[in-house]
């Protein structure tokens, strides 16, 4: 079959809707892209390979692009991926720029798209073969570097790294799980807790949690103060958007972009690294580090570049190794297997015509997803202005949806959401930082599977700086990265000391 | 190589070694606040006593315990009519519109009309559309 | 208020009178969970097949959920009316040989249903320039004193194969399987990547995941080779003739019992399929039991399921409840009986 036989009205549409429904998706606080694609698989099986895919990918895309939504406008990560987009975004909405911020996302969204499409496109198989230099000890050194973000986004350095840290900690409370390479012992259970606490905290209920019931609790706390919604939020009239945001922003797209794609290129590491990574590496790059965080353009860039990035370089080791990348593309090799596809190494080669359409419908599918997200901006911003009586409510019972489906059908991962809740809003009050601690939840189990494994096959520490020229250059960023940190956060001390 | 960097990792207790460490940088870092910020954690009772004597006790309560309600009953309820998702509906109707009326500051007939519509229209349409649609599993 | 009190009783009444009349019958909406938390991976798409099956002949709701094995247990636990199942495959009692937290003893704790697919897959690689030709090389090899790297993924399934290996180490030179070691990672992904990164010299991996690999050229760093494939004869004879990818049932059958032997007491070789079943709780009626047999009697009948597992390379393999049960029983006392035989040592 050739390339234009396949791409027909069907093929289109199924792009096109599934793209829709993605950030529908995304947009849902709770629900993710996986999720999207989770329930739509079955579909496929009717659909034909083709097709099958047409629908996934759209779904894959606009699942991440609609994170943004919720992230930006009310400060939840629509899904795990966004989570960076909310340090700028939330800042940016109580501004009342929460439609210009909104564009920027989606304008970088689809560039970041793009240029992982673009490098997939060109070097899948040179970038696998890249991508496997990378043992447990430059995993670890990337999820550590990924993890120094928490020195840049603390407000205090001592309590922010404190945090963070309690968010691995707190990550690692279950089981040492042996799908991951663990001995399947479990650890840091209160007595009496097995029965629950044995599979651990599930990373999206932690953070519908933290971010969501939480700051619903706050509001509540302050008696849900209604002036504040409708007519205090105008979105989008005080600042309008225009392209000169993006003046002097090339390198950070295409960095984060790039970063993006690549995270996702490594299998294990991808997900939510992804933004992550080009968010503190935008920070440390950055001539004015000290705005983000408080509503910085380029904060929103970094992120939503870096999370579309991955879409395409997630597909790099599904397609060139047989092996997903993150949790959306693991779904896509059922897709693969239930019309009797193998994927592996020899798969492009194999099958060029089916890796020409998938390429088009990606293309199609950030396409789709740019035209649809901006041109329905302004009603999707409105959200806003929706009463707060009417919109926590709304918001809670879609929480306890995203969380009891996201392992599909866990009572406790609910009740996750209501401990996270209130542990959040305790936070606050503490003085404990909601975002390191959240980067450390999100990283800390893989830092401890590649750090652990690391120094089970070598025996020894020296290996994280000798392994390989890789490990240096990491080590080069993160040290980069915390300098960077700490000298910012000199020059805030003595700027609040002469004040 | 040099003796003093070398470790050994035994599989049956590798489930231990990354939390210890944790669990080690977590006790200097809080004793280190702990130093740091001896004053005002002495000072803290008056700050909670504050928060609490600030706080909107209705609202916040109100929700916190609306919660764990709606929290507990959804598995039972749910359980008189299994796998069809019954559990989550029946308890997310008077879930929204119980909270909706907390947060709620002028009570009217005017202002609870929205809520109660919310109330019905919002689980019901939620409901069919995870179940029915997507087929996934609610309790 | 009263508005929504009469929602819910006009919705309960409705939904009371469609309850099932007597309890002897699966219900109406029946939740299948199932052993892996993966909706991509082969328990699920083989409980997909199922499920859609056995709810079209029955005419009832059947959903999976990809819970993974401690809380699909759980989940069955709590149930014991039929509108909880499970499916899962060997790992539910190797799991507990192993010892591993949160397996019980299956046999004892739930009732063990029909058979419904055999995955054959199962697999030991090496990589293509490898001095090891066959498990004969490397059976050989530990007896020299050789060190014998195998990756696989701690207690089950893909450690089942290696236990048959040190098992066949020692039955051929008493001693040699300490030379057999194990190299503990999880996915197939770390298995691949410890070979790449020279930390095995073995890896247990699958004929669907692997199978391109073993199609590269030798100065590929990711090309590998077959050693092993763990399934019996009977079941490897059943796949698609054309095998899978480039290499064909023949050439794949080369790799498996009785060509390439690991043997299991110096006569039988070691076998090992990996087969899917369904589990139930204990308390649950007897009825139903006998009900899913029926109703999955009739689809094998029919034959349009083998069909959609054949392309999907699993071998359909239906046994009813007690035929199933006396065979696991029996595949079970085999596989304790080889991991008493090596345990002592590290494994």
């Amino acid at each position: 079959m050739e390339l234009l036989d396949i791409i027909s009205p069907l093929f289109l549409a199924l792009i096109v809707g599934g793209t829709f429904v993605g950030i529908v998706f995304g947009a849902i606080p709770g629900m993710t892209a996986t999720m999207a694609v989770a329930v739509c698989l079955p579909i496929t099986y009717s659909l034909g390979l083709e097709n099958g895919l047409a629908l996934l990918l759209g779904l894959y895309v606009g699942g991440i692009s609609g994170g943004m939504v919720p992230a930006i406008l009310l400060g939840i990560p629509g899904t795990p991926s966004s989570i960076t987009t909310t340090f700028d975004g939330l800042p940016m909405t109580k501004k009342g720029e929460g439609e210009k911020a909104l564009r920027i996302g989606i304008c970088s969204s689809l560039v970041g798209g793009l240029v992982s499409l673009l490098i997939l496109w060109l070097c899948a198989p040179l970038l696998a073969d890249f991508a496997i230099q990378f043992s447990y000890v430059e995993k670890f050194l990337i999820i550590l570097f990924a993890l120094t973000v928490m020195a840049a986004l603390s407000n205090d350095m001592l309590i922010g790294i404190f945090s963070g840290f309690l968010g691995i900690f707190i990550a690692l409370i279950g089981t040492y799980d042996i799908s991951d390479g663990g001995n399947g012992e479990i650890r840091l259970i209160p007595p009496g807790l097995d029965y629950w606490l044995e599979s651990g905290f599930a990373l999206l209920p932690v953070l519908i949690g933290l971010f969501g019931l939480a700051a619903i609790l706050e509001e509540a706390e302050r008696g849900v103060p209604q002036s504040q919604s409708a007519a205090d939020v105008k979105i989008g009239s005080q600042s309008t958007f225009s392209f000169s945001v993006f003046r002097g922003q090339t390198v950070n797209l295409l960095r984060s972009g790039g970063i993006g794609t690549f995270a996702g290129i490594l299998p294990g590491v991808g997900g939510s690294a992804a933004s992550i990574l080009s968010y503190s590496n935008a920070k440390t790059f950055s001539k004015h580090p000290e705005r983000y965080g408080t509503g910085e353009p380029e904060g929103i860039i970094a992120s939503e570049a870096g999370n579309n990035g991955l879409t395409g370089g997630a597909l790099v080791p599904l397609l060139s190794l047989g092996i997903p990348g993150d949790s959306t593309t693991a779904l896509l090799i059922g897709a693969f297997t239930l019309q009797g596809i193998q994927v592996g190494p020899l798969f492009i080669g194999n099958n060029p015509v089916t890796w020409d359409a998938m390429i088009v419908a990606m293309l199609i599918a950030n396409l789709a997803m740019f035209t649809m997200m901006y041109f329905a901006i302004r009603h999707i911003a409105r959200i806003v202005t929706v009463p707060k009586h009417i919109l926590f409510p709304i918001i809670l019972m879609m929480c306890v949806i995203g969380a009891y489906t996201i392992n599909y059908g866990i009572m406790f991962d609910v009740w996750t959401l209501l401990i996270f809740g209130v542990f959040g809003w305790l936070a606050v009050k503490l003085r404990l930082e909601i975002a390191p601690f959240i980067i450390g939840f999100i990283l800390g189990p893989s830092a401890e599977v590649y750090f652990v494994k690391s120094l089970e096959s070598f025996n020894d520490l020296t290996i994280f700086f000798t392994k390989s020229w890789i490990a240096i250059v990491l080590w080069v960023l993160i040290i980069g990265s915390v300098a960077g940190s700490v000298a910012l956060s000199r020059s805030r001390q003595s700027t609040t000391a002469d004040a | 190589m040099n003796g003093l960097t070398e470790v050994t990792i035994a599989f049956e207790t590798s489930h231990l070694v990354f939390p210890s460490l944790i669990a080690g940088v977590l006790a200097i870092l809080g004793l280190a606040i702990l130093i740091r910020e001896r004053r005002s954690i002495a000072a803290s009772g008056g700050y909670w006593r504050e928060t609490f004597a600030k706080m909107d006790k209705l609202r916040f309560l109100g929700t916190l315990a609306l919660t764990v309600l709606y929290f507990s009953l959804m598995v039972p309820v749910g359980n008189v009519w299994p796998n069809t998702g019954l559990g989550f509906l029946i308890c997310s109707i008077p879930y929204v519109f119980l909270s909706g009326l907390i947060f709620l500051h002028d009570r009217g007939l005017r202002a609870v009309a929205p809520v109660a519509i919310t109330a019905l229209v919002a689980p019901t349409l939620v409901w069919w559309l995870f179940t029915d649609l997507f087929f996934l599993t609610l309790p | 208020m009263t508005f929504t009190r009469r929602f819910i009783l006009a919705g309960a009444t409705a939904l009371a009178t469609a309850l099932p009349a007597a309890a002897q019958e699966l219900p109406g909406n029946v939740r299948l969970v199932i052993g892996s938390t993966s909706t991509g991976g082969d328990t699920y798409q083989n409980s997909s097949i199922v499920a859609d099956a056995l709810a079209e002949k029955l005419g009832i709701n059947i959903k999976v959920d990809a819970v993974g094995a401690t809380e699909a247990f759980k989940a069955l636990d709590r149930d014991s009316r039929g509108t909880t199942l499970m499916i899962f495959h060997d790992q539910s009692y190797l799991g507990n040989l192993y010892g591993v937290r949160g397996y019980q003893d299956i046999f004892e704790n739930y009732t063990v249903g029909p058979t419904v697919a055999i995955n054959p897959g199962n697999a030991y690689l090496v990589p293509k320039g490898s001095e090891y030709q066959s498990m004969d090389d490397i059976l050989t090899a530990a007896e020299n004193g050789e060190r014998v790297r195998v990756a696989i993924q701690p207690g089950g399934v893909s450690e089942i194969g290696f236990s048959a290996m040190k098992n066949a180490a020692r039955v051929r030179s008493e001693g040699s399987e300490e030379n057999i070691v194990a190299v503990n990672t999880g996915s197939q992904s770390d298995k691949n990547q410890t070979l790449f990164d020279d930390l095995a010299d073995v890896i247990n991996g699958s004929i669907q995941a692997n199978e391109q690999f073993t199609q590269l050229p030798e100065d590929d760093q990711k090309s590998m080779r077959f050693v092993w494939i763990t399934a019996r004869p009977a079941t490897l004879e059943q796949a698609p003739e054309e095998g899978m990818g480039d290499t064909t049932r023949d050439q794949l059958l080369q790799y498996a019992s009785p060509e390439t032997s690991v043997t299991l007491d110096g006569e039988e070789d070691f076998t090992f399929d990996k087969e899917f079943f369904f589990l139930y709780n204990p308390e649950m009626d007897e009825a139903i039991v006998e009900q899913i047999d029926t109703a999955l009697e009739e689809i094998y009948a029919e034959g349009e399921i083998q069909e959609r597992q054949k392309a999907s390379f699993f071998i359909p393999n239906f046994l009813p409840s007690d035929e199933a049960q006396e065979h696991l029983r029996e595949k079970r006392s085999t596989y304790d009986e080889v991991i008493s035989q090596i345990s002592g040592d590290n494994s």
